[in-house]
């Protein structure tokens, strides 16, 4: 899932302090489950930007909303009938939904209230740790179910780089070597002889580079 | 140092293109830079253009500085990060080239090694801002440099660019990055010219314009269709076509252009021949150089 960490508080202030109407706007999805731009955060950021403003002696409009997901237009639609009456939305959805939802609403200001961060998992409640990072082409058959480009820290696709100290990585100490983790993974399925294998050069073709990625589901399409 | 102490004299220079081969036979491409030594003022060496892998431009570049020939070294933001552009930067600095230009590179997809992964670590306009950082005698993360490079630093800029009002914009945070002499895309009329000189004068800057020697009227009808950034008139075409003798007739094009480029009060030009190198002395002999 998308993991996403709350803007600071001083930067939130500084892109919205000069708009006295402003509408903050959460997401169920992802950033809901990562505790970082669901209702109950927008609450939160919500009463913190009222509490400064009126502080400072500009108090503010700032309501509160959240949708069932930034990332889809039906969903976005519904802010339709009053995303007028304000000046400015926060929204603290992904990189995603804030996108979406400046493309809905091509005249409304729409600024970005949490740092999009990684695709990862819950380590525990409060720890998230990044696994994938959306190549485009899934190599994890071939390297144990681990993966070598969100987890090792050089990305080597041939590892491991030999810097490795007790299972950890060379650039921090803390983190485990993904090299690490894919022989130990190998050997306990037995399947060591993957390891012998060289991977051949990636192709990156679906990767970041050469623009937007677009998935286009013939079979879905209405 | 000659390039840019004749653009300072305002006196019109000429360059040469110089594409790097794709491997290490660099016999032929000496001994052609070496047949017009003398009528050009330096050769501008490309970084993998069109994102195809060669010989590298610090390379070939170092070649012919070895035969003492001066070259523009041009520098790619695509496919080295901060580290290696600077790396490359202080050896040619302590290597003595003297010229380099910035240039953000064509798309990997465009090259022929297309599931290549981009670097584009850098922006152009800061790739041209850390040349002039080195100069100063400190790298990009602030340390200073024993030593530090001297370089005439220049870039690209388009006058053919369909969207000029951001090339505009673009030429202008290049300037303020410290680029001092732009190169052009090919250009094919003084139309094209004319138009962009009226937007940008009174810029500091001094504009080299690219003629590329056409070689047959398919390569003309190639860049109509797949290079939208550059524009081949179609009467350009039809003269190719009837020409009794083609490629003299490219050639004199060439010439053709390279003499009404001069007659515009450009600094200079800068001729591509793209592996008719031999051909250069014939376009520079009709030009009048």
């Amino acid at each position: 899932m998308i993991r996403a960490v709350g803007k600071p508080l001083e930067e939130v202030i500084g892109m919205v302090q000069d708009y006295p109407r402003i509408l903050v706007a959460g997401c169920d999805g992802c950033v809901t489950v990562c505790e970082a731009g669901g209702l109950k955060e927008v609450k939160v950021l919500a009463a913190a930007l009222r509490l400064y403003f009126t502080q400072q002696g500009e108090p503010k409009q700032i309501d509160e909303t959240s949708l069932t997901r930034q990332c889809d237009k039906e969903y976005l639609a519904q802010l339709g009938d009053r995303i007028d009456g304000y000046d400015a939305v926060l929204s603290l959805a992904c990189g995603c939904g804030v996108q979406f939802l400046a493309d809905m609403y091509t005249t409304k200001p729409v600024y970005p209230g949490v740092d999009t961060t990684f695709l990862g998992v819950t380590e525990e409640r409060g720890v998230y740790t990044e696994r994938c990072q959306a190549c485009g082409r899934c190599i994890l058959a071939d390297t144990g179910g681990v993966c070598p480009i969100a987890r090792c820290s050089k990305r080597m696709l041939n590892g491991p780089c030999g810097g490795s100290d007790k299972g950890k990585c060379e650039v921090n100490p803390e983190m485990p070597c993904g090299w690490q983790l894919i022989y130990e993974r190998l050997k306990a399925l037995g399947q060591l002889d993957r390891f012998e294998q060289p991977i051949t050069p990636k192709d990156w073709t679906t990767s970041r580079d050469g623009g937007v990625r677009k998935i286009v589901r013939e079979d879905l399409r209405v | 140092m000659q390039l840019e102490k004749k653009l300072a004299e305002g006196a019109f220079v000429v360059l040469a293109e110089m594409e790097p081969p794709k491997g290490v036979e660099v016999a032929g491409l000496v001994s052609q830079a070496m047949a017009v030594r003398g009528k050009v003022d330096a050769f501008v060496v490309p970084e993998m253009s069109s994102a195809v892998m060669r010989l590298s431009s610090l390379g070939v570049s170092l070649l012919l500085a070895s035969r003492g020939l001066e070259t523009v070294m041009q520098v790619c933001c695509r496919d080295r990060n901060r580290l290696a552009l600077q790396a490359d930067l202080l050896a040619a600095g302590a290597l003595g080239i003297p010229n380099v230009m910035g240039v953000a590179g064509d798309d990997i997809t465009f090259g022929d090694h297309h599931t290549a992964k981009a670097v584009d670590d850098l922006t152009l306009e800061e790739l041209l801002q850390g040349m002039n950082t080195l100069m100063t005698g400190r790298d990009l993360a602030g340390i200073e440099l024993k030593g530090a490079p001297r370089f005439f630093v220049g870039s690209t800029v388009n006058p053919g660019a369909a969207h000029l009002e951001a090339e505009l914009a673009a030429l202008d945070r290049k300037l303020a990055a410290g680029a001092r002499f732009f190169i052009t895309p090919p250009i094919f009329s003084v139309e094209v010219l004319d138009a962009f000189r009226k937007r940008a004068g009174g810029r500091p800057m001094y504009l080299l314009t690219t003629v590329l020697l056409l070689k047959s009227v398919g390569m003309a009808r190639y860049i109509q269709r797949h290079l939208g950034q550059i524009q081949v008139p179609e009467a350009l075409v039809s003269r190719i076509q009837k020409a009794p003798e083609r490629v003299r007739e490219c050639v004199q094009i060439a010439a053709e252009l390279v003499k009404a480029f001069k007659d515009r009060g450009v600094s200079g030009v800068v001729i591509s021949t793209l592996g008719w190198e031999d051909r250069l002395p014939a376009i520079l002999s009709a030009a009048g150089i």
